[in-house]
């Protein structure tokens, strides 16, 4: 959800950026380690979630930029009513009584 | 493909995981940390890239399972949007694979799957030969008698083991009173085999020597869950055969019914009458298995060697002839050439509808790709994966394939079933053959080898056409699929259209090959029916009454006769009641030599042979047989006066081609007969339905009583309500003697035609089956045709064409399609169906008058396939046509 919902701010990011982009939109709590997101992104590739074009950096080097497609759009929709719907639940639990 | 491919996905990762780490390992610089510590707190921050790699290679693996779930879930979802199609489809294979496999598992059981028996190749068929006398060749299938067989045990040094067997039937005269079938065997005769009990014990190997002591029985296993309920108490147990208590001893395992195929109990043959163990009274047959280490050729040539052996000490008395003895491996004689014959042509018969049904489909999923294409075309262009879209495609076809083949197999087992259930005493022929078939024929079961090769059959149509639109889907290009006016997409249609056409001729083609070979059939199965038997049985009960031989004296033979006739024909519904040994249509019975007693002096051993039958003297009345000449013989004609007979026409025909026999004198070499007077001249009765009657002749069973015979019965109501009446009347005046087989006349007629009967209805079965999917296929082509060329019909009609003006177009070229396949169809019928020519009775593998019924009926259903097409070709609105795609 965390990577439909980054990919949905921007128009194509690449591995690196994307990395960035995470850190800077969490401000700094999320720290993962920066290659945990591509098998994720595999994944998502793989369901047509995400497509990938390889093109080129600013530095001109060789790089795959990742971007939402429409099907992507509608599972992240998805995700995140559901997301919404059960963390409402957990509130409603954890309110006292 | 997915390997090339992940190695791929793996490069790429590899490419991405590498930039992702420079350009942290740059930022790093940047800010300010020296170049080597950059890149190493680059790598770390990244994380462990064989991990990753692991991960997406795990994911990749997952995504391929769940992948192809949705594809099946497509797949499915395309199927059932077009049920007819899906629906014809699977039909279709389902019928193609069901009989095919069906036929295969009866094929394999008959003809190669080793007998059911443990190491059958040692085992081997004993005969004895008889050699050529008169006008009758060498008979090297000849059975034996008893004390033969006792002979020839004693001398032999090749065979483990060896035991005697005949076909019987006995009436269960304890509680439920029953027919069954049974075997007469020598004590060893499942040790021989290689057969355990399943419950209780086998003989005992002194039984061959003890005669009249209780007798003992094996059940078959079928019988006794039939019977006895698998009561497993049973063992100890008596059951009653034709009055005679028999103690149940044993069962055999589920699946023997003998070496006959037909007996629910196994008897020893030492309780058979004295009169049945002579050692000229021949009725059994001989298996043997080969000791260890002989090999066949030995055991032949011993078996020959023994036969003079067995010869000399048991010569026949009334001529000099020496009989010897021959040997085959039991496998050679498992099925009569015949039968083998026709489950070869039945099992062609079906692989041809099954190719029908590969071609049909074909064309159905050609057409369906074809159809798809501007769909597939449009979805490339939107970005869709072209493996993924090919993927799908071949998914489809396969589980199309798969539910083909699931149907298949309920098919095929509702088949199989019904193929084990055929009664092969009766529809083999079984007992004047003792073809071993029948065993197997009994152990007709779904193969699993069958099963593996329907289904791999099946995946390999499924994998076929569903590619082979996949592959010309994936490589159109857009602007050709949109565009139907190019001449590259015409050209594309053209190609498909015309592999169709070509799949439409050939299954045409086979089908009138099939449709051939199964109004061949039926017209030799019309001609054998409709054969002038010489006797019209209708309304006859027939059974058989065995007065015990050896406690009857012979001279209280006939009053006995007389009185059970008697008695019957005093029943009410009883019109007529008389006796004869050897029904009509059951084969021939007795036969023997006659000799001539005013011509010059012939041994009679070597004259020529004759069929002779007893018979009662109002037989011929009961029976509608016609007498041609001369008179019958009468009451007046009993022990004392002139000996007399009665011949039929064949033996006129025969023997006295250019004189009159009435008044002429014979000697027979059976039934005391020496010189016996031709009194009259009847119509000729067929012994078999398929072949003329043979020179017969009828001795008056009161002058030469024969004890065995069978009682006809006229009746003015339904033979078969008489059956307890009858049974009645005999037991009141012959307590003792056995009666049994009770069948109305029709019945044993129907008998005589049941092979043919069978095989035509299962190749018409599989004729219109082909004919139906041919039928299907031209339809479908056709349809095609005229979808394709809607908008050049929709100028045509613009132009002024009239609506019957198209209809004629597309019929005729539908017409040039099927004619094109039929005559293909001719001239491959007329190349294959002599293999048919031993089947047929009385009528040329090549008659003219099936050839034209069966091109009519193509023709017919074709028209009819095309027409309807066609007709909607002729509705084609010229303004809508125009203005479609």
């Amino acid at each position: 959800m965390l990577i439909l919902s980054t990919l949905a701010r921007s128009d194509a990011l690449h591995g690196f950026e994307f990395a960035e982009a995470i850190q800077l939109a969490s401000s700094d709590v999320l720290h993962l380690e920066e290659g945990s997101p591509y098998p994720a992104l595999q994944r998502m590739l793989i369901k047509s979630w995400i497509s990938g074009t390889w093109g080129r950096t600013a530095e001109n080097g060789r790089a795959r930029y990742y971007r939402l497609t429409p099907a992507g759009q509608r599972q992240f929709n998805r995700e995140v009513a559901d997301y919404t719907t059960v963390s409402a639940a957990i509130v409603r639990i954890l309110r006292p009584a | 493909m997915f390997l090339v491919r992940r190695d791929r996905m793996a490069a790429d990762l590899e490419d991405e995981m590498r930039l992702h780490v420079a350009l942290r390992a740059e930022s790093l610089q940047r800010a300010g940390v020296p170049e080597g510590e950059a890149r190493v707190a680059a790598r770390r921050r990244f994380g462990n890239r064989t991990t990753i790699q692991q991960e997406s290679h795990d994911m990749w693996g997952m995504i391929g399972i769940e992948q192809l779930a949705q594809d099946v879930r497509f797949a499915m979802r395309g199927l059932t949007r077009r049920p007819a199609f899906t629906a014809v489809a699977v039909l279709s294979l389902a019928i193609g694979i069901g009989a095919t496999t069906a036929l295969f598992s009866a094929t394999n059981a008959l003809l190669f799957r080793p007998l059911p028996y443990a190491a059958p190749d040692e085992l081997m068929k004993v005969t004895l030969v008889k050699p050529p006398r008169g006008d009758r060749p060498a008979d090297d299938q000849s059975v034996w008698s008893y004390p033969k067989f006792l002979t020839f045990r004693a001398a032999q040094r090749v065979f483990s083991e060896l035991a005697l067997y005949g076909p019987d039937r006995f009436r269960v005269t304890s509680g439920e009173v029953e027919s069954i079938g049974a075997e007469s065997v020598s004590a060893t005769y499942l040790r021989t085999l290689g057969i355990a009990p399943a419950l209780g014990n086998d003989f005992d190997r002194e039984l061959d020597t003890q005669f009249g002591v209780p007798g003992v029985a094996v059940l078959s296993y079928d019988y006794w869950v039939r019977r006895f309920n698998r009561d497993s108490l049973v063992i100890g147990k008596t059951i009653d055969l034709n009055r005679d208590p028999f103690v149940i001893i044993g069962v055999t395992p589920p699946g023997f019914r003998g070496l006959t195929g037909q007996a629910d109990i196994f008897v020893p043959i030492t309780v058979q009458p004295a009169t049945r163990l002579t050692a000229q009274s021949h009725s059994f047959w001989l298996v043997a298995r080969r000791a260890a280490g002989v090999a066949t050729p030995l055991a032949t040539a011993e078996v020959k060697r023994l036969g003079v052996v067995v010869n000399d000490a048991h010569p026949n008395d009334w001529d000099k002839a020496k009989w010897g003895a021959a040997s085959e491996p039991l496998d050679n004689a498992r099925v009569a050439p015949l039968v083998k014959r026709s489950v070869l042509v039945l099992f062609a018969a079906v692989a041809l509808v099954l190719l029908i049904t590969c071609a049909n489909v074909a064309n159905l999923l050609l057409g369906r790709a074809r159809a798809r294409q501007r769909e597939m075309a449009i979805r490339f262009a939107m970005g869709a994966n072209r493996t993924r879209v090919a993927r799908l495609l071949l998914t489809e076809g396969l589980l199309l394939a798969l539910l083909g083949g699931a149907g298949g197999v309920l098919v095929a087992w509702f088949g199989v079933r019904a193929l084990a259930s055929v009664n092969p005493a009766t529809t083999l022929r079984v007992g004047q053959s003792g073809a071993v078939g029948a065993i197997a024929m009994s152990s007709i079961s779904l193969d699993w080898v069958a099963l593996g090769f329907a289904f791999g059959v099946a995946l390999v149509i499924g994998a076929a056409f569903g590619l082979a639109p996949a592959i010309g889907v994936t490589h159109s290009s857009l602007a050709d699929a949109l565009k139907t006016g190019s001449s590259e997409a015409k050209r594309g249609a053209g190609r498909t259209l015309a592999g169709r056409r070509v799949l439409v001729i050939a299954e045409f083609a086979l089908a009138l090959v099939l449709l051939a070979g199964s109004g061949l059939m039926i017209r030799s199965l019309g001609k054998l029916l409709a054969v002038d038997t010489g006797f019209d049985g209708r309304d006859v009960l027939t059974v058989r009454l065995s007065v015990a031989g050896d406690t009857v004296k012979r001279e209280s033979v006939p009053p006995l006769f007389t009185d059970v006739l008697e008695r019957i024909a005093a029943l009410p519904g009883v019109a007529d009641a008389s006796l004869n040994n050897c029904p009509p249509l059951g084969g021939a019975c007795n036969s023997t030599n006659i000799r001539f007693l005013n011509r010059s002096e012939v041994d009679i051993a070597n004259s020529p042979s004759v069929g002779v039958d007893w018979a009662s003297p109002t037989w011929f009345a009961t029976m509608h047989i016609p007498l041609k000449r001369g008179r019958i013989f009468s009451a007046a004609d009993r022990a004392g006066t002139q000996q007399v007979v009665v011949v039929n026409e064949a033996a006129v025909r025969k023997f006295w081609p250019n004189e009159d026999p009435i008044g002429k004198h014979i000697e027979l070499g059976m039934g005391g007969l020496k010189d016996a007077e031709v009194i009259g001249i009847v119509g000729d009765v067929r012994r078999r339905a398929d072949s003329a009657a043979t020179a017969g002749v009828y001795a008056p069973v009161y002058q030469s009583p024969f004890t065995d015979m069978t009682v006809f019965v006229r009746a003015t109501v339904d033979p078969a309500s008489l059956g307890g009446a009858v049974r009645r009347a005999i037991h009141a005046v012959a307590p003792s003697s056995v009666v049994s087989d009770m069948r109305p006349m029709r019945d044993r007629a129907a008998d005589a035609t049941a092979r043919a009967r069978f095989s035509a209805v299962l190749l018409t079965l599989f004729a219109f089956t082909a004919l139906l999917l041919a039928a299907i296929g031209v339809y479908g082509v056709m349809s095609l045709a005229v979808a394709t060329r809607t908008r050049e019909i929709g100028i045509r009609i613009a132009l002024g064409a009239s609506g019957a003006h198209v209809q004629r177009l597309i019929v005729g070229e539908g017409a040039a399609l099927v004619a094109i396949g039929g005559a293909v169809g001719v001239a491959g019928a007329l190349a294959t169906t002599r293999v048919l020519r031993a089947l047929l009775f009385d009528l040329s593998p090549f008659d003219p008058g099936t050839y034209a019924g069966v091109v009519a009926v193509v023709a017919g259903a074709a028209l009819v396939a095309i027409w309807i097409p066609a007709r909607r070709a002729s509705r084609v609105d010229p303004l809508a046509a125009t203005r479609a795609d």
